[in-house]
């Protein structure tokens, strides 16, 4: 009876961005990441924020729930920009206090490595909370699938990311039937300092683990017996297209950001 | 024309890898196309590893095997596309995160073209009463709702045969009503295999096997099964309550399928009685 | 032991969208000795109730009593070594390399000392009916196997009363009877029983009461011939046979076990 949410980080929505071709999507925001560290200008740094912004009001995902996802990320941002602020020796010295100095040149690198740190994990945030999660693995399947000729896996990998999206809320729900189970049996999961706790996380661990190489099997039975023997002749049936505004995003998202670097 | 013989087997025997002794020992019997043929004996006793050797998920240590005109250990692809077999397990059956995805698994394997993929896949799920259900996660559902899933999963290939591992014993009562009266449906168009330990849902069968210790001990119509105490016993098989009742009553003769069935036998047996005194 | 369930009523996630009323104001007892059979099927809140009974989920409103006492004043490791909850498929938590390590686990989480230790996971695998067992892997054993060692883990603490949500799930004709010889076995030592089920005629051969539950309520509660007779959609086999020969006037009583309803239909077939 588990009401979370299976996958967390996508917002079902109706957005110009959620109906962009997933590889499209991911394209972009590759070059979005890389491209940032070529940035070096605040005029630059500043066109690529003002893109951002513009990205996530057209993705419809309210703000709240956007900056929950950047919230992991929020201690290194204020600890970079705060590094940077005492640490720094650039520039005129704007305050000092003991051996503590505020120069000029650590505020501006501060805040510009900091928004830096922001947009990245805006640009991926977009990504997937705009991008339904077996949408992703298609997108993936479809990108790295050139890199077949050079031996790498591509089918493999994406049927595992579909097989771990489907079984996420199934093992989820399982170690907490297991957790109850032991809870039931005197277990306290919630005493002791930090060793204690791991050790009594070893009766979950171990049949959650055993329960899942026994659950691969089976699956891999029934899937062998549905007729699957790896990505050779398979056809899909999910259907991925990639139209005209697909490529106009991808190339407005380059121009901008080779005009950030250039600024 | 159509093979009259679906599923034939010659000394089949097979021991598992570290095994003492053999999972199934020259084993040998013939179902004819469209028969339904029930499956029954102690757990260890084979079943499982019959229906294995029989899609080629195990491959036998010698005797023969000829499934839908194939032999599953040297073209188990050619089988399966023919061959459907439902899992004992719900949850292990189902491979994606949705629905209808997961029905047209098969499909994409097979590589048939998209299009057809989709008439498919939404004709099999209409055929288990799922409709509605298409981008439902498989942890939402019921048990019995899985296997409807996992059976639209195998009718979308349209196979020839069908192989029913246990595919009620983890479901519930309503959970197995709703996948039994999905596999008793396609009876006829079928042939169909099914392994299970619950005798009622194989009174209708054309022949039981009964299989213990890795061997066939019998091959019998289900009416003989049920009255016949000593093979039951022996070969660890309950019989439902309604039926132990009945050869209680000694009226095994009656087959009741229902309590009033047997009211019924019982009612003129008692009249038959007091109309001798 | 008494226990006792007053208007419990339980809530899942109250106040989001997936808010569920999974327990409407359930009020049940569970008399010392006796085995109360709960019949309910899925979206009764079975699993959902007998989660109550040792207090692993807590409910939103209503009182669980122990001997008259509140439950929720009692320590919770008490509580829990006086109620043993044996889940559905309990199996699955099985995680110690051989089974007399797993059944030791609860006795050890007691502070018992080894020697009282070893004497509860012996005693508790004779009265499972695993002590043949004792060295193996758990996880190399058959399901029925698995099964008899969960259960003696749970029996290890010595518990007063034994809860188990589907026991015989899963399990073949010969493993779900001995299964049911194990529930007679536990109530002649004097443990009670509840029993929770969808299979009413497994239920209807071990219970002293029935309890009806669905939709989170509860539909009927009494003894098998009062409960059986007046809810026949609940009915096992053997009372609806009675009951459609009831039918023509000929008065049987209301047998409910088998043996007895095989006697009473036996009298009336030989005259």
């Amino acid at each position: 009876m588990s009401a979370a949410r299976s996958f967390g980080q996508f917002y079902p929505v109706a957005s110009p961005l959620h109906a962009l071709d997933p590889r499209a999507k991911i394209l972009a925001t590759a070059v979005l990441l890389l491209g940032l560290f070529f940035v070096d200008s605040a005029a630059g740094l500043g066109l690529v924020a003002a893109a951002v912004v513009a990205l996530v009001a057209a993705s419809r995902v309210p703000l709240v729930t956007f900056l929950r996802l950047l919230r992991p990320v929020a201690f290194i941002v204020v600890l970079t920009v705060l590094f940077q602020i005492l640490f720094s020796r650039e520039g005129e010295t704007l305050f000092a206090w003991g051996i503590v100095e505020v120069h000029e040149g650590g505020l501006w690198l501060g805040l510009f490595l900091g928004l830096r740190i922001v947009l990245l994990v805006s640009a991926a945030a977009l990504l997937t909370a705009t991008t339904a999660p077996l949408a992703l693995t298609d997108g993936l399947e479809d990108l790295l699938s050139p890199l077949k000729k050079l031996r790498f896996p591509a089918h493999e990998v994406a049927m595992m990311m579909t097989i771990a999206l489907r079984f996420i809320p199934t093992l989820h729900e399982e170690s907490q039937k297991i957790t109850r189970a032991q809870a039931a049996r005197g277990a306290d999961f919630a005493e002791g300092g930090p060793l204690a706790r791991v050790r009594a996380a070893i009766p979950i661990l171990i049949p959650l683990t055993v329960g899942a190489f026994r659950r691969a099997d089976e699956l891999a039975e029934a899937m062998e017996s549905r007729g699957y023997r790896g990505g050779e002749g398979r056809t899909r049936y999910r259907e991925l297209r990639l139209r005209l505004h697909d490529v106009i995003a991808l190339a407005a998202t380059v121009l901008v950001l080779a005009g950030a670097a250039l600024l | 024309m159509p093979d009259p013989v679906s599923i034939s087997c010659e000394g089949l025997t097979y021991s598992y890898p570290g095994g003492t002794e053999p999972a199934l020992s020259s084993v040998s019997f013939e179902v004819r196309t469209g028969e339904y043929v029930g499956v029954v004996g102690p757990n260890g006793g084979g079943k499982s590893t019959l229906l294995r050797l029989l899609n080629g998920l195990l491959a036998a240590d010698s005797g023969t095997v000829r499934i839908a005109g194939h032999d599953p250990a040297t073209e188990p692809f050619e089988v399966r596309r023919r061959v459907g077999m439902l899992f004992q397990n719900p949850e292990n059956g189902l491979v994606a995160p949705f629905v209808e995805d997961d029905v047209a698994f098969g499909l994409e394997n097979l590589g048939v073209p998209r299009e057809e993929m989709r008439v498919r896949v939404r004709e099999a799920i209409r055929s288990v009463g799922l409709v509605g259900y298409e981008r439902r996660e498989p942890h939402t559902l019921s048990g019995g709702e899985k296997q409807r899933v996992a059976l639209a999963g195998l009718l979308a290939l349209e196979p020839e045969i069908l192989l029913l591992d246990e595919p009620t014993s983890m479901l519930d009562a309503a959970g197995r009503r709703e996948v039994l009266d999905r596999t008793q449906g396609l009876r006829g168009g079928k042939t169909i295999l099914h392994v299970t330990h619950h005798l009622e849902e194989l009174l209708d069968a054309d022949r039981v096997l009964v299989m213990n210790g890795g061997g066939l001990v019998a091959d019998v119509p289900p009416g003989d099964l049920v009255s016949d105490p000593d093979l039951l016993e022996k070969n660890h098989l309950a019989l439902p309550p309604l039926l132990r009742l009945a050869a209680g009553l000694g009226l095994e003769a009656a087959r009741p399928r229902t309590p009033e069935d047997l009211a019924r036998a019982i009612r003129e047996k008692a009249r038959g009685r007091a109309g001798t005194r | 032991m008494r226990l006792e369930l007053r208007n419990i009523r339980h809530v899942y996630s109250p106040g989001t969208p997936f808010e569920v009323e999974a327990l409407r104001g359930v009020s049940l007892s569970v008399e010392p000795g006796e085995v109360l059979g709960i019949l309910g099927g899925t979206g009764s809140g079975k699993s959902t109730l007998v989660q109550h009974m040792n207090l692993l989920l807590e409910p939103a409103s209503g009182d669980v009593l122990v001997d008259g006492v509140d439950a929720a004043t009692l320590k919770r490791s008490e509580l829990r070594r006086r109620i043993g909850l044996v889940f559905q498929f309990p199996e699955a938590a099985l995680f110690a390399p051989t089974v007399a390590e797993d059944v030791a686990f609860a006795p050890r989480r007691l502070g018992l000392n080894e020697g009282e230790i070893e004497d509860r996971v012996r005693e508790s695998l004779v009265l499972a009916g695993a002590d043949h067992l004792k060295d193996r892997s758990p996880f190399a054993l058959s399901g029925g196997e698995q099964r008899r060692v969960a259960i003696a883990g749970v029996l290890a603490m010595g518990p007063e009363m034994l809860v188990l949500d589907e026991p015989t799930s899963g399990l073949d004709p010969a493993s779900r009877q001995g299964l049911l010889r194990l529930i007679q076995t536990l109530q002649d030592t004097g443990t009670s029983v509840v029993l929770v089920s969808h299979n009413t005629d497994e239920i209807a051969e071990v219970a002293d009461r029935i309890c009806i539950l669905e939709g989170g309520e509860v539909r009927a509660i009494g003894s098998p011939a009062e409960v059986f007779y007046t809810h026949p959609e609940f009915a096992p086999a053997t009372v609806l046979t009675v009951t459609a020969l009831d039918e023509i006037g000929w008065d049987i009583g209301q047998p409910v076990r088998f043996g007895e309803t095989l006697r009473a239909l036996g009298d009336l077939v030989e005259g």
